[in-house]
């Protein structure tokens, strides 16, 4: 696991390196190690978990509960299972911190403290014992970096890049168009609305506004399936054809910056379009019907797709010998991920909707293979943004439920804990993604034989 | 290592599949030095210039860069060398001052400070009024220049060129020429390829020659020359083939001629070409022995030898 996740600054860590390079280093090794203790752990509890369930060691519900959640009052069950997934999100925020503090962005050195943070929150509030793990790799790591900020700084691949794509009236000839048809489809999707509904009589003002909602977010998927994989596509394979990339590979700039830079400013256009749509998607506000939480979800949703997708095309730009054929590598990962795998596994999401709505899967007899099935299809949906959307969503208005909550087996009446998938689907991709940026960071590091 | 070298090789071979492109080459550059790599298309210059700057790593062989080894310390190496490929490459998306930020920021030169230099480097190199244009709407020369006024950023102690001059119009090629030896002037060495050997001749202390990936002769200019000219070539013209003969009995034993041969007589007049390893002094004898014969010479020449002739003589022709 340390191999696959571990990556050094520079090209040839056997080379002397300046006190900040080996600074930086130092800090990335920590932060890496934190987060292989935060993994093996979880796995650890993973396995002590299913035995407790398998009824082979007690109740080692209440026994994880007592050590690693003391403070919160929910079930034991559901107590294991946050244990699990908080350890698994320290791994997966761990490993991206680690990616950035080699990119020596900004952004890394003040998460590494928001970390600390958030995980003193859970040890004091809930009592997350295993927290103190990821604090003190934090407080390590960030008094280290604390002592050279200046290390951070603004990556000159993303200002370059930035420069060009603002340059000019496309960039805003793009947003303007991009608003344009949002606003279109959205009095669009009013007027069909609401012309379907009169015949009916009756028009729900909430319906409207979550039907617009809906539409908006549908679009704003749509449109990152199609922009994030084509922005970073190019990434390694465009240097290349425009014969930059030996220029750039006699600099000093490592293979981190590099590739993170082209990634934040794929982001930076990404997350631009995203946000100029708010505003839009207030509109739904008007008619009710949708919470600001949702508003939230969504975003998040959207942004971790945008991420993960933008890194599959830089991980194909390194591979891959021109632009072109990283781009369609790039986006038959990206349909197959966000269209493929639903159409496929589609009776295996009945499996995970009949637990959503109580009513069972009524497959199978046996309580362990259907609590089994169940956590398959809850993974399911958590590698698909837009199951993960829906299924979110669902939850959210059925059962007013963002985080954790249960459901009933129906082979024996057993309730089972499980997690709204926005919170897997986000741990998933960010670790993917992060694995998928070092693979790509290796493969430039590749002297040509 | 020999300290004086900036540029050190020891048996550097690149091997593509079975094809040698470079054969264990003893490439060096003494520091300070304008150094021309000179040989035709193909001799492998690209090759060895790659494994220089880190981007291909040798089959075989070492390559020492200010000291540091190409393949063990390729950051200190990167850190040392300012590198301009044959192709420029463009980003068509940029300004001038741009492009040099962006370079300057890769070097991890402090904000504060970039300003400042990419002005003094757009001085340097005679850009300071394209400041704000686009670089693909530069000429061909001016691009040089700016790709010449980005690998000094870092103000590096070497200067790795390919084929600086190449489709520069006369013009243009007079202005990198000087500028590299302004460059040198500022302390730097710079290592440059060319196909033409009269290019480099001009403003070189050193040269190479490389051919089909073997060095063919290296070293300073001096060198070369009494290297690959150890004899001079006399002709003299005389009015008839009798004449001639004298003059070759005359002349058979005197210090330091290799051998005579006759030339194709010319406007009906004799012409004897002599292989002459003497000095100026020993030129002199043989005039006044000529004299002292009472031969009545009508023509007297010695043939310079020019770079080109040199390069055409060491170079066969055995072009991949
Ligand atoms: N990546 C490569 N794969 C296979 N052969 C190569 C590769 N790069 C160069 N060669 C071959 O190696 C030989 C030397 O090429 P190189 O580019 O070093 O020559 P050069 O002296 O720079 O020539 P030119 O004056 O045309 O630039 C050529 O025969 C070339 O075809
Ligand atoms: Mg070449």
């Amino acid at each position: 696991m340390q191999d696959l996740t571990r990556i050094s600054l520079v090209d040839s860590p056997e080379e002397a390196l300046t006190p900040r390079e080996h600074r930086l280093d130092f800090i990335a090794n920590i932060l890496n190690r934190g987060a292989i203790i935060n993994g093996i752990l979880a796995i650890i509890v993973i396995l002590a978990a299913a035995l407790g369930a398998f009824g082979v060691l007690g109740d080692t519900f209440t026994t994880l509960q007592n050590v690693s959640l003391f403070r919160s009052t929910v079930a034991p069950d559901t107590a294991s299972l946050m244990i699990i997934l908080t350890m698994l999100l320290n791994t997966s925020l761990l490993l991206v911190l680690m990616t950035g503090v080699l990119a020596r962005e900004g952004w890394a050195f003040i998460g590494i403290w928001l970390l600390v943070i958030g995980n003193v929150a859970a040890l004091v509030t809930q009592g997350f014992t295993p927290g103190i793990i990821t604090i003190l790799i934090g407080l390590w790591a960030g008094i280290i970096a604390g002592r050279d900020v200046r290390a951070f700084r603004m990556n000159p691949v993303m200002l370059k890049e930035l420069r060009g794509r603002m340059r000019g009236v496309r960039a805003f000839a793009v947003l303007t168009i991009y608003l344009g048809l949002m606003s279109g489809v959205t009095v669009l999707l009013f007027l069909i609305f609401t012309a379907l509904n009169r015949s009916e009589g009756s028009a729900a003002a909430g319906e409207i506004g979550r039907v617009l909602f809906m539409g908006i977010v549908g679009i704003e998927l749509l449109l990152i399936i199609f922009i994030a994989p084509a922005f970073t596509a190019g990434a390694i394979t465009g240097e290349r054809e425009r014969q930059t990339y030996d220029l750039l590979r006699t600099t000093l700039l490592a293979s981190p910056p590099f590739v993170i830079g082209k990634l934040e400013s794929a982001l930076s256009y990404t997350l631009l379009l995203l946000l100029a749509a708010i505003p839009l998607q207030s509109i739904a506000f008007l008619f009710g019907g949708v919470t600001e939480v949702e508003l939230l979800l969504a975003f998040i949703i959207l942004t971790v797709t945008a991420i993960a997708l933008g890194t599959v095309g830089i991980y194909f730009s390194a591979i891959a010998p021109r632009t072109l054929s990283a781009s369609v590598r790039a986006y038959t990962v990206a349909l197959v991920v966000t269209f493929g795998i639903p159409l496929v596994l589609s009776f295996i999401l009945n499996i995970f909707t009949g637990a959503l709505f109580g009513t069972g899967t009524g497959i199978t007899r046996s309580p362990v293979l259907e609590g089994l099935l169940v956590y398959l299809g809850l993974f399911l949906v958590s590698i698909n943004p837009i199951a993960t959307a829906l299924a979110s969503q669902q939850l959210l208005i059925d059962q007013q439920v963002t985080g954790f909550w249960t459901t009933t087996l129906s082979s024996n009446g057993d309730t089972i804990p499980m997690v709204s998938p926005w919170i897997s689907f986000t741990i998933i991709y960010l670790a993917v993604s992060t694995v998928l940026i070092v693979l790509a960071i290796r493969r430039m590091r590749k002297v040509e034989a | 290592m020999d300290e004086g070298l900036i540029i050190q090789t020891a048996d550097l071979k690149k091997s593509f599949g079975k094809f040698d492109a470079v054969k264990e080459i003893t490439v060096e550059v003494p520091a300070g030095s304008i150094y021309g790599f000179v040989g035709p298309n193909g001799a492998g210059k690209t090759t060895t210039m790659r494994m220089l700057t880190t981007l291909t790593r040798p089959t075989k062989g070492q390559a020492w860069v200010n000291g540091y080894s190409v393949t063990e310390e390729p950051r200190a190496v990167r850190r040392s060398i300012g590198y301009m490929p044959d192709e420029f490459g463009v980003y068509d998306d940029m300004r001038v001052w741009e492009y040099l930020d962006f370079f300057a920021a890769c070097y991890d030169i402090p904000e504060g400070e970039r300003k400042r230099l990419i002005n003094d480097l757009l001085e340097l190199v005679d850009l300071s009024h394209r400041r704000d244009d686009m670089v693909d709407k530069l000429s061909r020369g001016m691009k040089q220049r700016l790709s010449l006024a980005r690998t000094l950023a870092h103000d590096p102690a070497v200067l790795i060129l390919d084929e600086p001059a190449s489709g520069l119009d006369p013009r243009a090629r007079v202005e990198i020429r000087e500028l590299l030896v302004t460059l040198k002037d500022m302390g730097k060495t710079i290592f440059f390829s060319s196909h033409i050997l009269a290019d480099v001749a001009e403003i070189c202390t050193h040269i190479g020659i490389i051919e089909a990936g073997e060095m063919v002769a290296q070293g300073s200019m001096d060198e070369m020359q009494s290297q690959m000219m150890p004899h001079r070539e006399i002709v003299i013209t005389v009015r008839n083939p009798e004449a001639a003969e004298k003059v070759k009995t005359l002349l058979q034993d005197v210090n330091g001629v290799l051998d005579i041969k006759d030339l194709e007589p010319q406007a009906g007049r004799s012409r004897i070409q002599i292989n002459f390893t003497g000095d100026d002094e020993g030129v002199e004898a043989i005039s006044q022995k000529l004299s002292e014969g009472g031969i009545a010479v009508l023509g007297f020449t010695e043939e310079t030898k020019d770079l080109e002739a040199m390069f055409m003589r060491v170079t066969k022709g055995i072009v991949t």
